[in-house]
């Protein structure tokens, strides 16, 4: 079975602890943690990820940016992106999608939403 | 013996006390938390024997051998019945893994962090982000114990966010029968500023500090759940302990306590 890897970025350390315990249903997915949009571009300049799931509104730098500067890496431009939102935060949903973003999951997180989304992007069956 | 030295080992008689307490909360939530993951890894392979459970169920739907499949207007085979009964059974278990999550999250999120802004922080995420409230407020008791005000909220106009006199106030009531005032008959998406839905006091070993008021939930989530209700138990319980051991570090200047210390407290 292939092994994925997932970076999770979200500056809240209760929604991080969150995700990784609902990301941690899939056996076959790594979860590498980072503290904010910086810490996130750190860690995929030193690793490849399969996949990047980020808040919005963090310290730093923000969501969007994060998914702006991805995108313009050839390294991971191609690297599928699940922006978290609050259900009013309608405008900042769609500049993610505008910017490239290829998913997304509202606040409150729901584990079984998160899992389909992750499995549906990475095609895990 | 300098000052220094006396500092390093010996805390402050009016501090012992306090530090007891902390660490009496601190045992309460690891166990707490131990709980959590026995039921966690419980659940977790309860899961694993129901997908066996389901595997089976669909391996034999799709060989030869297996029950001959339903056709339109027939009643469904009991194959078919025990899928759904299976399927039904995982999404219990979904959602009873998700309200384990949240409960462990928020529990061992409270107490794992030592700055009074951290632990604000976190507390605002399991209202803002586990409960959904749209408008809610932490209130913390006066030294003097006649008031209650405002530390943090979320969606409250600043002309409502003033110091409240415990004496005949229904806050006031709420902190002193220290029992949560929770509505759970009518729909609580949208804000009551009168009556808000869910009121609940803050205890710290059986003295009322505080109290949570959450005026109202986001507009998609009509009620309360089971998930809700535990997580008030568990702000009400860990909420005062968490902000008071906080507070008690950064005024020690962050001075971590000795084994020393720690043994004669446990004692």
């Amino acid at each position: 079975m292939p092994e994925y890897s997932c970076l999770v970025v979200e500056d809240s350390p209760m929604m991080r602890q969150l995700l990784v315990f609902a990301l941690g249903r899939l056996k076959n997915l790594r979860v590498t943690e980072a503290d904010d949009g910086v810490d996130g571009l750190r860690k995929l300049a030193a690793a490849r990820y399969d996949i990047i799931l980020t808040d919005i509104n963090m310290p730093i730098m923000d969501g969007l940016k994060l998914v702006k500067r991805v995108r313009s890496d050839p390294n991971h431009k191609d690297t599928p992106i699940v922006i978290i939102t609050t259900e009013g935060a309608g405008e900042d949903r769609q500049r993610a999608l505008q910017l490239g973003a290829n998913a997304y999951i509202t606040k409150p997180i729901q584990a079984p939403q998160v899992i389909a989304t992750v499995k549906e992007l990475l095609r895990i069956e | 013996m300098s000052e220094n030295s006396r500092k390093d080992s010996t805390p402050p008689p009016d501090l012992s006390k306090e530090r007891e307490e902390m660490l009496r909360s601190f045992r309460r939530n690891a166990a707490l938390t131990e709980r959590f993951m026995d039921e966690y890894a419980r659940m977790r392979s309860r899961l694993l024997e129901v997908e066996g459970e389901n595997e089976g169920l669909r391996a034999r739907l799709g060989s030869p051998e297996g029950e001959p499949r339903g056709h339109a207007g027939a009643p469904p085979s009991r194959a078919k019945l025990a899928t759904e009964d299976v399927d039904a059974r995982f999404a219990e278990l979904e959602e009873e893994f998700a309200h384990l999550a949240s409960l462990f999250v928020a529990g061992n999120q409270l107490h794992a962090a030592l700055t009074t802004r951290s632990v604000v922080r976190r507390i605002r995420d399991v209202l803002g982000q586990l409960i959904g409230a749209q408008a809610y407020a932490l209130y913390f008791l006066s030294s003097d114990g006649t008031e209650l005000a405002p530390i943090t909220s979320e969606g409250v106009p600043t002309e409502r966010l003033q110091r409240m006199p415990i004496q005949s106030s229904r806050f006031g009531e709420v902190l002193k029968a220290h029992k949560a005032c929770i509505e759970e008959e009518h729909a609580v998406n949208e804000v009551n500023w009168e009556a808000p839905p869910a009121l609940i006091p803050l205890v710290a070993e059986e003295r009322a500090v505080g109290l949570i008021a959450i005026y109202g939930l986001l507009a998609q989530k009509e009620r309360f759940t089971r998930t809700d209700f535990e997580l008030f138990r568990l702000l009400g319980e860990h909420t005062g302990p968490a902000l008071i051991g906080a507070s008690l570090f950064e005024q020690s200047g962050h001075r971590l306590p000795g084994a020393e210390v720690i043994y004669s407290a446990a004692l």
